[in-house]
């Protein structure tokens, strides 16, 4: 090769890297990523002691990934050369048929859902009203038929049958048979990992037994569309970018009905937030599912008209947003109380506010990995 | 620091190469040593500390080997090498092994040494051997003294090879440290061979390793006979293109810099007998261990007993050097046990074989090899091994094994092809104006396809770093 090309194959290669330096160097930091619903890491300032431990460099690494320039495709380049080369998942997320992706489900740490079930089982203990306990079954089991061929994916009856044998003293709900029942429905995301309003009522139906309630009938409610663009969390953890939108919508109507979020302000003195069933900002930013009570909060209140109903307690994930619309025609308030953020005595609470029933819902795959329900037996 | 890392290919690369680039020639080992040290304090800020100990004692004991020589006074000479050899195998020691052995001790009821916890300094397996041979060389005449401490550091330190390897011995690069050129056709080549590296490590190793975690990890139930062949199949490939591209990538870094180092791979895998095999695998630690220890203890010229001994004493030390753990030692006796077949009759009963039964022959015993040396916990070991020779709780094969069988298929073919000189000399019989044309495509498509899985890929830890 003559010097001249080898000149220009030494100014492609300094190009390249060069490019990509100044580039990262002059485009702004952002601050979050709604692709991957996280912060980002920020540029680090050096200490003696940050630079000693290693730790400057470690955060400086994270920063240099984080902030690399045209990050969300170079994501989606590899997903798409993934697919390309035969692979059927990406991420821990698996290609599915319909247009679906679905989050595996691997073989869950059998000593983490013992402890789990025996933290369920002492609240039922502890408290001295009826408790209902319930897990969600997932895409993985009810669509298990859109993966791939021969992939892997651990039994989530399995994780059922023991959970209700775990807490006899709880009154189980079955809702894989009401889900399984209706799974050629649009009962789950595409690409999301919540159930859809849809499914959300299947599985109020399935709860109506041990909640003591008589369900009222589907079509009694319209539907609302209330986007028809909704890119869920395992879109974003996949990777993939070639598949079709979910949409959202709703049934119940929010009216007469107040949300309250309970929280502390930077003092620490508790205040009270006021939000809604429905919180229709969240269908213009990338997490829409937050849409359905305004996403996470510690302790959240909901009040209906219904003042000679009973008062609701749910300990619960993120599942039970978009389930809770149906619940309000049969109870007068709702407390929903999330494990991760509320960690003070639930007996207390239950004896301070009157709480008449309660109810244990997660998600399998959040129940199974869950690091906070030691609280619920404080 | 990694090659294969973001901060390292747009940040740190670019600014040294520039930097080293606009310097006066006579200041370049300064600045590279500098930027050595940038290199390895990245990941290890205390340990440079050690890093320092180990220049200041082996440029010392080099000189005093030198003094002594000049002096005609050889036991002086043979005293300092010792007393170099014996520093740089303690340290080994004290870091690597120290803990191994309190822990074994243990295990038998014997508490007199205490476990200190001590983590590992990066590249302290390849940079204790790089300065003992330094002495060596030195004594044997191989090699001039360095009496420029910061030439001798730039050796020591020299960031392309500095974490892991090859393992360079001061006579092959000490005459390049002093004077080297700098050529857009050395450079242009190094790109070449960096950016194979890089794809070899970033689009081959890290795909195929995912394969081998998922079968590393599962339970012994669901293990199958196919899915253990499929398993220790792609680790055999991570292995070979994590560290044949981590070699490549030191020798494409080398030659950007001005410097050629020895080639370390050169296509294991067609080997066709583990005697050959071991010549084409990791050649710098190979040749290390031949011209410091197999030699020395006499080599082949002695009698058949002795030989089969050196070749035990040599490969449970060349074992034990890939990590402090039991299975490391099983597994280099492993192939002490099998180079002495070869050399006692094997060796002759293979030549009448045909080629493909040599090759059917390595390949099943390397691959037997790969699974003790990846799997550390010892009954696991056996769990897999067994279930590799027909013993498995899950039987022969399931509908798992088929769905990463297809997954990978495309990835396995690509490593299998890749891993022969196939397509190299394909590319070498190539017409130049052709060979021009797609040379840049290549480069850019590996560089770019690179990053997106480097992005991709939050956390990205080099498999070598243990040795």
């Amino acid at each position: 090769m003559s010097k001249k090309y080898c000149i220009f194959i030494t100014a492609l290669f300094c190009a390249f890297i060069g490019v990509f330096l100044v580039a990262n160097a002059v485009s702004p930091d952002r601050t979050f990523s709604e692709m991957e619903n996280r912060n980002l890491e920020q540029r680090p300032t050096p200490s003696v002691k940050t630079l000693l431990s290693g730790e400057f460099m470690k955060d400086f690494e994270s920063y240099t990934t984080d902030q690399f320039v045209v990050r969300d495709s170079w994501i989606g380049l590899k997903s798409a050369t993934e697919r390309v080369l035969g692979k059927q998942e990406n991420n821990g997320v698996y290609f599915c048929d319909e247009d679906t992706l679905i989050t595996r489900f691997d073989q869950p740490d059998s000593q983490k859902v013992a402890d789990n079930l025996t933290n369920v089982n002492k609240f039922v203990e502890n408290v001295d009203i009826p408790v209902a306990f319930s897990l969600i079954p997932t895409q993985a089991a009810i669509w298990a038929d859109r993966l791939p061929e021969g992939a892997p994916n651990a039994s989530q009856s399995d994780v059922l049958a023991q959970a209700q044998a775990a807490v006899p003293g709880a009154l189980w709900a079955d809702l894989y048979a009401p889900l399984w029942a209706h799974k050629g429905e649009d009962i789950f995301y595409r690409t999301d990992h919540h159930w859809t309003s849809l499914g959300a009522y299947y599985g109020y139906v399935g709860l109506a037994q041990a909640l003591g309630y008589e369900p009222v009938s589907l079509d009694s409610y319209t539907e609302t569309v209330r986007s028809t663009e909704f890119y869920g969390t395992v879109f974003s953890s996949s990777g993939v970018r070639w598949v079709r939108p979910d949409t959202i919508s709703t049934f119940v109507p929010d009216t007469g009905i107040t949300v309250t979020e309970h929280s502390y302000d930077n003092k620490g003195d508790p205040i009270e937030i006021p939000r809604s069933l429905y919180v229709e900002s969240f269908l213009s930013v990338k997490d829409k599912y937050s849409m359905f009570l305004g996403g996470n909060q510690s302790l959240g209140v909901v009040k209906t008209p219904n003042t000679d109903k009973p008062k609701l307690l749910i300990i619960r994930d993120s599942y039970a947003d978009s389930l809770v619309p149906f619940l309000t025609p049969h109870f007068s308030e709702i407390h929903l109380i999330d494990l991760r953020y509320y960690h003070l005595s639930l007996q207390d609470y239950i004896a301070q506010n009157d709480i008449d029933q309660a109810l244990v819902l997660y998600s399998v795959p959040n129940f199974v990995t869950d690091t906070n329900l030691l609280w619920i037996a404080r | 620091m990694v090659f294969s890392s973001l901060y390292f290919l747009f940040l740190y690369l670019p600014i040294v190469l520039l930097v080293y680039y606009i310097t006066p020639l006579k200041w370049r080992n300064l600045l590279l040593l500098v930027a050595n040290l940038i290199f390895y304090a990245w990941g290890e800020p205390v340990c440079i500390l050690i890093m320092f100990l180990s220049i200041a004692i082996d440029y010392t004991h080099g000189m005093l080997v030198e003094a002594n020589k000049r002096k005609g006074n050889d036991r002086g000479a043979r005293l300092a090498v010792a007393s170099s050899v014996i520093f740089n195998l303690a340290l080994l020691f004290f870091f690597k092994y120290w803990d191994f052995i309190a822990g074994s001790l243990e295990a038998i009821g014997l508490t007199f040494m205490p476990k200190l916890g001590l983590s590992l300094p990066i590249g302290i397996s390849f940079y204790t051997f790089q300065t003992m041979s330094y002495t060596i060389d030195v004594y044997r005449g191989d090699a001039r003294v360095q009496r420029n401490i910061i030439s001798f550091g730039t050796f020591v330190t020299l960031f392309p090879q500095l974490i892991a390897g090859p393992i360079i011995k001061y006579k092959d690069l000490g005459d390049q440290i002093d004077c080297r050129k700098h050529t857009p056709e050395l450079f242009a080549s190094g790109v070449q061979v960096f950016v194979v590296g890089l794809a070899k490590k970033v689009l081959l190793a890290n795909n195929l390793g995912m394969l081998w975690d998922v079968y590393k990890a599962l339970p012994t139930a669901e293990l199958t006979v196919a899915g253990a062949w499929l398993g220790v199949a792609a680790f055999s490939l991570q292995l070979y293109f994590d560290f044949s591209g981590y070699s490549d990538m030191a020798v494409g870094l080398g030659r950007m810099l001005g410097f050629e180092f020895m080639r370390n791979f050169n296509y294991p895998y067609i080997s066709k007998s583990i005697t050959e095999f071991w010549r084409r695998w990791h050649i710098s630690l190979g040749t290390w261990f031949r011209e410091y220890m197999y030699i020395p203890l006499g080599g082949n010229r002695v009698s058949k007993p002795r030989l089969f001994f050196n070749l035990l004493i040599v490969w449970a030390a060349t074992g034990i050097w890939h990590g402090a753990s039991w299975n490391f030692l099983i597994w280099g006796l492993y192939f002490a046990a099998l180079l002495i077949l070869e050399k006692a009759f094997l060796g002759r009963v293979l030549e009448r074989l045909p080629a493909l039964l040599r090759h059917l022959y390595t390949l099943f015993f390397v691959l037997v090899s790969w699974a003790i040396f990846a799997v550390e916990d010892f009954g696991h070991m056996g769990t897999y091994l067994a279930a590799m020779f027909g013993m498995a709780s899950g039987g022969l094969v399931n509908d798992n094994v088929g769905y990463y069988f297809i997954s990978y298929l495309p990835m396995l073919l690509v490593g299998a092809v890749a891993s022969t000189p196939l397509a190299a000399g394909v590319w070498k019989k190539l017409p130049e104006k052709p060979m021009r044309a797609i040379l840049p495509v290549l480069l850019l498509a590996g560089l770019i396809f690179s990053t997106a899985y480097l992005v991709d890929a939050t956390y990205n830890p080099f498999l070598y770093f243990r040795f």
